[in-house]
């Protein structure tokens, strides 16, 4: 399998009155078709990487590759038009524009880039049967669920079929049931389409759906492990990394199923 | 840290979000601070223009003042609601509701004890200059500064308590709902709005349908539309905004090959959102400029009538004396020595008009002998006419009617001297003002004009004599004829129906008091419209403000999925340029057919069109709103890309 991401010793330091090093000589890479998860403490740099990632920041040193590119090296709107064609993003507030109803969210990254009417409606209703949104589609943000607007968000994060989902604590706002639903969700959108799929979090139950499981902590790796025949095992060993972390967590206390 | 001090820093270091709600206060008070300056100004003698004067500053006070209580109210709101979760904090630390009006009160009470000292102190600036300008329009002596009591008692106690009322009512605008819902920062629910398309409908009807009254509309039932047209035009203007343009832009929504493309999705969309919220602001702002625009453009066009005064008005001075008349020579000799006295350099023409009955229009007619009238119109360095026997020439009672009698031919009787002339065409210049000889004049020729002379001394003679000055300085005429001008009031005052043998007329006087008149109202007008122009502005900025955290996010959000600088500007601008030039297009409308309305009127009255004033007016308004518009969308952009 080749790379789709990778990056070499990023560091990251933001200046302001005071100098934070959000990230220190980082490495990570991500295959294609895999699905990562990044966890560690608060603080720990995870959404700074994150962002590196999705290209909306720069490192201060080290070096980046996304599906080819390299983010330093392309002009504001360049990075924009990629963002827009090649990256997914999901976000834990969810980020629905209110004014839109949930359908015009979903085509919302297609209009941006003029693709005709007719392949739009044909992609949206081909998405809706797969997320289950057919009944929604007309209404608007704050009449959803939590859930059902997590999955127009997904859906909104699909639509223009990227290599790359970004999501950012995806699980964060929801009730356990939703959340179940929005992980298997990616994990078989992962399967099925080989879409690659980076997600922060700070649910153990969440990283245990991933093949993957990156921990950082101070803006340094820490840790990682890969997951094994079953679910259970793999979250055992994931809570088992985070006590070594340390640090401070909301460890869930949902029993899996 | 005092309570007190607590509430100055809030304000002095929020002073950016303040900044134009300070600044339209300190203009409003310092314009109503000038006003009263002139209000008490202890050396205006003149009465009449002291009184004029008076009730011109008075009325623009009390419009500035109610205009005043409802910018503040406005702003006011807005603010509030901006900084609610702020106000939401300070009460889940444990700030009692009571202390937070406290808080509220003092921080608008510090604004409005610094914009009354700032706008009374820059006032008192520029009072001098102020008067230098209102003497220069009113032509009065010099209006010295002076220094008394009462401009600044009237403006400090008038915005004082306008201040302090508002500060008292103004907790009730902050929504005491739950502290969570304030710190939460969540606006009203976001619902669907509703509109309904028979309002919307009856809107753009009610528009169409004033529109159309006022274009079509003619000089009998223009008075009428005075009183129907602006209330129909009122609710028209309502519904249009909240109900017909989200009307339209729902429509526009079903059509996806429009609204899917590109960014129009956000912008339409949030469009839509904007109007909800904004349509009663956008009623308000419709209005408000409407009647900027109106009464900027009527006086403006006032001004206008003055300058074409004189086209109406080419003589100096005019005496008419009738038969009866016993102090004809007197008035005259009297006008002539003032005249010398005054070293106004003049030339007198004297006209026997003389009066028969026409056949053909079986009604009076006056009569001037062509020898007279050239003798006039040399004076007026016109060229003379010439009429063979027989002949005669209509002259005519104004400007407009003479296309309208040169295309004509007539050949009349005139009975009582049997003389029977044939009138072809009209006397082409304008020597007298309008009406001053007779609706039914007409040139003769001299032997003809004798014929009818000596048929005259048998019967019962009819004629007036008709003594025109031609003065080249006729403005400098002000002071000539005041006693004879004043026996003419008198007369008119105590109804003598008996009615004077003599008419005079001074065009220099009237003017001077016209122009006054309208100079001053003009200015009036500008300073007020000054007013309403920045309060509106800032009622779009407070409103941008309000939304903005709501803005950013949504932008945040934007920028990540891949929307590009330019689309993200070309996005706010869609937004902004309705918020700024939809109402104020609407109103430029209005009032465009407003005028069209005026104009009639004005062709009634004295013939003048309206047209250059106007279109100056209304471009001038354009170009401030452009700047206005530059201006606050840069403001905006910096609060927009700015990241915390």
């Amino acid at each position: 399998m080749e790379p789709i991401v990778k990056l070499t010793e990023i560091t990251k330091i933001y200046e302001s009155k005071v100098m934070k090093r959000a990230l220190n000589r980082l490495s990570f890479t991500a295959m294609k078709g895999e699905f990562v998860a990044i966890m560690g403490p608060s603080g720990s740099g995870k959404t700074t990487l994150l962002n590196m990632i999705s290209t909306t920041d720069l490192p201060t040193y080290g070096k980046i590759q996304i599906d080819g590119i390299d983010p330093e090296k392309l002009k504001k709107n360049e990075l924009a038009l990629f963002r827009r064609r090649h990256l997914g993003f999901v976000f834990q507030d969810i980020h629905l524009l209110d004014m839109l109803t949930a359908e015009e969210n979903i085509v919302l990254p297609l209009t941006l880039d003029g693709l005709p009417v007719s392949e739009m409606e044909k992609r949206v209703a081909n998405l809706a049967s797969k997320l289950e949104l057919q009944e929604i589609l007309t209404k608007r943000p704050d009449e959803l669920s939590g859930g059902q607007a997590q999955r127009t968000a997904i859906g909104r994060a699909l639509i223009h079929q990227p290599k790359i989902v970004l999501a950012d604590e995806p699980t964060g706002n929801l009730d356990s049931k939703s959340a179940k639903d929005v992980l298997e969700l990616l994990s078989e959108i992962n399967e099925v389409a080989r879409t690659t799929i980076i997600m922060v979090t700070h649910d153990p139950i969440a990283a245990s759906y991933c093949d993957r499981v990156l921990f950082i902590k101070d803006g340094e790796f820490f840790n990682e492990i890969y997951k094994d025949e079953r679910r259970q095992t793999f979250y055992q060993r994931i809570l088992n990394v985070l006590s070594l972390l340390g640090g401070h967590h909301d460890v869930s206390t949902v029993r899996l199923s | 840290m005092t309570f007190r001090q607590f509430a100055y820093r809030n304000v002095v270091r929020n002073r950016r979000v303040y900044a134009a709600f300070f600044m339209a206060s300190v203009f409003s008070v310092m314009v109503f601070f000038l006003y009263s300056m002139l209000l008490f100004h202890p050396t205006v003698e003149d009465r009449f223009i002291r009184e004029f004067a008076v009730f011109g500053m008075g009325i623009a006070e009390i419009i500035l003042y109610i205009f005043t209580v409802f910018f503040l109210f406005y702003s006011m709101r807005a603010f509030l609601q901006a900084r609610s979760k702020e106000f939401g904090i300070l009460l889940h630390l444990g700030m009692e509701k009571r202390q937070l009006n406290r808080l509220i009160f003092l921080e608008t009470m510090f604004i409005g004890a610094a914009s009354i000292g700032v706008g009374t102190t820059l006032g008192y600036i520029f009072s001098k200059f102020f008067f230098m300008i209102v003497r220069e329009i009113v032509l009065l002596p010099a209006l010295p500064l002076y220094l008394s009591w009462e401009p600044f008692a009237l403006t400090i106690g008038a915005f004082l308590s306008l201040f302090i009322i508002i500060s008292l009512v103004a907790p009730v605008f902050i929504k005491s709902g739950k502290v969570i819902d304030l710190i939460r920062g969540e606006n009203e629910e976001q619902q669907e709005y509703t509109y309904s398309k028979f309002r919307g409908f009856l809107g753009v009807f009610l528009l169409l349908f004033s529109y159309t009254l006022a274009m079509f509309t003619s000089n009998t039932i223009v008075i009428r539309l005075f009183i129907l047209l602006p209330p129909i035009v009122l609710l028209g203007t309502y519904y249009f905004f909240t109900d017909s343009v989200p009307l339209f832009y729902q429509k526009l929504r079903t059509f996806r090959k429009i609204y899917w493309k590109n960014y129009r999705l956000i912008s339409i969309s949030s469009g839509i959102i904007r109007l909800r919220e904004n349509a009663n602001m956008f009623f308000i702002v419709t209005i408000v400029s409407t009647i900027a625009f109106l009464s900027v453009g009527t006086l403006a066009s006032l001004t206008s009538f003055a300058s074409q005064y004189r086209a109406m008005n080419p003589l100096g001075l005019v005496y008419v004396s009738d038969m009866e008349n016993v102090e004809e020579e007197k008035h005259i000799t009297q006008l002539e020595t003032e005249l010398t006295e005054e070293e106004i350099g003049y030339s007198l023409t004297k006209l026997q008009v003389l009066q028969q009955h026409s056949s053909f229009s079986n009604s009076t007619v006056s009569i001037l002998n062509v020898a007279d009238v050239n003798r006039l119109a040399a004076d007026l360095d016109d060229l003379a006419i010439e009429l063979k026997q027989g002949e005669a020439l209509f002259l005519p009672p104004s400007n407009s009617s003479f296309e309208n009698l040169n295309e004509r031919f007539v050949v009349t009787d005139l009975e009582e001297s049997n003389v029977t002339v044939a009138i072809d065409g009209a006397y082409p210049y304008q020597l007298f003002p309008a009406y001053s000889v007779g609706r039914n004049a007409i040139v003769l020729n001299a032997v003809d004009y004798q014929r009818v002379q000596l048929s005259m001394v048998n019967r019962s003679p009819s004629y007036f004599n008709y003594y025109a000055f031609h003065i080249p300085e006729w403005q400098s005429t002000k002071d000539i004829g005041l006693s004879i001008q004043d026996t003419i009031v008198e007369s008119f005052l105590i109804e003598s129906n008996a009615g004077l043998s003599y008419a005079f007329d001074n065009p220099g006087l009237s003017y001077s008091i016209i122009r006054m008149t309208f100079s001053l109202l003009l200015f009036i007008g500008l300073l007020l419209a000054g007013v309403f122009f920045l309060a509106t502005g800032s009622f779009i900025y407070f409103q941008l403000y309000t939304t903005l955290d709501q803005d950013k996010k949504k932008f945040d959000v934007l920028r990540r999925l891949g929307l590009t600088e330019q689309e993200m500007k070309k996005i706010i601008n869609r937004q902004l340029i309705p918020q700024f030039f939809f109402p104020w297009g609407v109103a430029l409308l209005h009032s465009s057919f407003a005028f069209l309305s005026l104009q009639v009127i004005w062709d009634a009255l004295a013939e003048i069109s309206i047209v250059k004033e106007l279109t100056i007016v209304l471009i001038g308004f354009t170009c401030m709103q452009l700047l206005y518009f530059y201006l606050i969308r840069w403001r905006y952009l910096v609060h927009i890309r700015a990241t915390d």
